[in-house]
């Protein structure tokens, strides 16, 4: 039974909500018939990738993320990914760089490079670097990567010690940023005669960290050694639940305060004048998010040594995980987060997430699959004019309530 | 023609925490099989042998029943673990055969304790890197493949596991492949394997499938060259799985081992 401990004192989660554009910067050129391809993923012939359609899609996504700027959002979410049309990003601090020069005023959150996939000193250097070119409007957040990505490059990174990997970079990078250099580091994978990263990040102690995991509770666990936020991906509801409440035990076992703003939801959302409009319009292009943009082989979300067997075992058994390409839109809904509807009832159902969740943090996927650009700029701008000052209202009505009695969250 | 009337005796060991499993049959001259990536098939075609020798299979940690052993990271790892099996069991000289990964164990335990080593059996081995033949990378082949590529002969399947599998099948398959990526995920060859193999200078049998589609008939001529005292035996369709698809391939280690 989920049981929400954060403390929320007299003011609501709903009154600090913040709003990240979570682009996933999509090739979103799709061959007439996809029917005999296995995966869009490691092995999908570049063949496929169009230069000059890459070209114009860098442009119009990059219009869409000023638009975000200037709309009114708190940050910008980008990622990173390898041998994909899920994602033009493979090289995301680049992105970074050039969202950088292209915003004013959004944090922009990195979410980030893969760290096995990168030498930890230079990722290090490389986020101290965007710090300071931003003048501190950097956030990051480290994955272990996909599966898919270990299938994407060299063999030295192997899956099976992927974990421990990612544990020894994520204490070099953070080292590196909060301890005065030279020093010289001997891991298990790394060692190093001088870390001395130049430059350093501006923000002190550093910028914001968060973990992304999919409710494991190693990742839960790793994200409070390290004085981390948690981000979770595709996991089911009540599953996010419980490792938020993880997340903040093991906070306060450390004699930490949980924050509201450690835990970050991610959503897909789309609204239009009604909830039946906002479904109908929404209903092609979610369907292709997951049929095309996830369509890849058991095979490759689980490398050898990727997971453990028990959680192999797990996973095999859950049907959106385990049947790859041949599952359901359904299937992938139960492990995902999805907002459909006009602004009232997106904002009613945002609210509800965060208050059951304890966050007060979301990334949001407001651009779905092939979606039209004018549709992504609709519904962004719906957002940003619409639901975002609904929400704001109930989170002075939920604080004047919190006056009176404490808020009661979870139930 | 000896009956396969045989059967193993299993023991576990501590060997350094991890527990291994030891299968051991017959008596005789320690007749000693290094197996390959994957225990799905079982052992018991080996069983003949034990008629004239005491056959020991001992499963590498992380496959069968051994447990695992997270700290292995080469084929080194392998070895000095058999060796330290080989001295708890009191076995001191020995007939060494080893079958595809088994077969490079094999190799590599004979660069350091060759001179413990009478005779070589060497099936379908791997870790020899040949350019022009390259082993087939098991972690690329799509699952519903698989088997097909092991070999020419899937009535070997039978009886070994469900069909459709089920998860806790699954999951024994994905545990031997983790054991297998530790050493095998980014080569699956020592590259400097030929280097050494001079030093393999007991009598040795080479066997092959002639339709190997995992490590390619053409090595098996690679290995003949570089190994001074070894000849070679071929059969005929026959795939990777040599031991399960032909029981020739057993009496052909008899008589050899036997001579």
């Amino acid at each position: 039974m989920h049981k929400s401990t954060y403390p929320g004192g007299n003011m609501s989660v709903v009154d600090k909500l913040k709003f990240y554009y979570f682009h996933h910067h999509h090739y979103s050129q799709m061959p007439e018939d996809t029917s005999e391809i296995k995966s869009v993923w490691v092995n999908y012939p570049n063949s496929n990738y169009d230069p000059a359609v890459g070209h114009t899609l860098y442009n119009r996504h990059m219009r869409t993320i000023r638009l975000a700027d200037q709309l009114g959002f708190d940050g910008i979410t980008i990622n990173e990914h390898h041998n994909t049309v899920y994602s033009m990003t493979p090289a995301v601090s680049l992105m970074a760089a050039a969202i950088i020069s292209q915003t004013k005023n959004v944090k922009i959150q990195v979410a980030g490079v893969p760290i096995n996939l990168a030498q930890p000193n230079r990722v290090a250097e490389e986020y101290g670097m965007l710090d300071v070119m931003s003048g501190g409007r950097m956030e990051f957040a480290f994955p272990l990567g996909t599966g898919m990505e270990y299938w994407a490059n060299s063999g030295a990174i192997n899956p099976v010690t992927s974990r421990e990997r990612f544990r020894e970079s994520l204490d070099i990078i953070k080292r590196c940023w909060t301890e005065p250099g030279p020093f010289s580091y001997d891991g298990d994978f790394y060692r190093y005669r001088y870390l001395n990263p130049f430059p350093l990040p501006l923000q002190k102690p550093h910028p914001k960290m968060f973990i992304v995991g999919s409710g494991s509770p190693s990742t839960v666990a790793l994200a409070s050694d390290f004085g981390a936020g948690y981000s979770i991906v595709f996991t089911p509801i009540p599953q996010q639940l419980e490792a938020f409440d993880k997340f903040r035990e093991l906070t306060v076992a450390k004699g930490n305060t949980p924050d509201s703003d450690d835990i970050i939801i991610i959503a897909n959302v789309y609204v239009s004048d009604t909830d039946a409009k906002a479904r109908a319009e929404v209903k092609e292009y979610q369907a292709r998010f997951w049929s095309w943009f996830h369509r890849v082989p058991p095979k490759f979300l689980l490398p050898p040594g990727y997971v453990t067997n028990s959680e192999f075992l797990r996973r095999v058994s859950d049907a959106a995980l385990a049947h790859g390409t041949e599952a359901t839109d359904e299937d992938m809904a139960l492990i995902s987060r999805q907002a459909f509807g006009s602004p009232q009832t997106v904002a009613d159902i945002l609210c509800r997430w965060a208050e059951e969740a304890g966050c007060s943090r979301f990334n949001l996927v407001l651009e779905h699959a092939d979606m039209p650009e004018w549709m992504t700029v609709k519904n962004m701008t719906m957002f940003c004019e619409e639901v975002i000052p609904l929400i704001r209202k109930k989170g002075i009505e939920a604080s004047v309530r919190g006056k009176q009695q404490p808020v009661s969250v979870g139930e | 023609m000896a009956t396969a009337t045989a059967s193993f005796k299993e023991q576990h060991l501590d060997i350094n925490g991890v527990d291994t499993a030891v299968f051991t049959a017959g008596q005789g001259k320690p007749l000693v099989f290094f197996h390959g990536a994957g225990t799905v098939t079982g052992f018991d075609k080996l069983l003949p042998l034990a008629s004239d020798f005491q056959l020991i299979v001992a499963h590498h940690p992380g496959y069968g029943k051994s447990a695992d052993d997270t700290s292995v990271s080469d084929i080194h790892d392998y070895v000095r673990h058999h060796l330290d099996v080989l001295d708890r069991l009191g076995v001191d000289t020995f007939i060494l055969a080893g079958h595809s990964m088994g077969g490079w164990m094999a190799s590599t335990l004979c660069f350091y304790a060759g001179n413990r080593v009478e005779k070589l059996i060497l099936c379908s081995p791997a870790g020899l890197r040949d350019k022009a033949h390259p082993t087939t990378d098991l972690f690329s082949i799509p699952d519903e493949e698989f088997l097909g590529w092991l070999t020419t002969d899937m009535s070997i399947f039978e009886g070994h596991f469900e069909v459709p599998p089920t998860p806790a099948f699954l999951a024994g398959v994905y545990r031997e492949n983790t054991s297998t990526a530790r050493i095998m995920w980014d080569r699956n060859y020592d590259p400097k394997m030929s280097k050494w193999l001079h030093r393999l200078t007991m009598p040795t049998l080479i066997l092959w499938g002639e339709n190997d589609r995992i490590v390619p008939i053409e090595q098996a001529a690679v290995w003949k060259g570089l190994i001074p005292d070894s000849t070679l035996k071929t059969f005929a369709n026959t795939g990777h799985l040599l031991i399960d698809e032909k029981t020739e391939v057993v009496e052909a280690i008899r008589t050899f081992a036997k001579d």
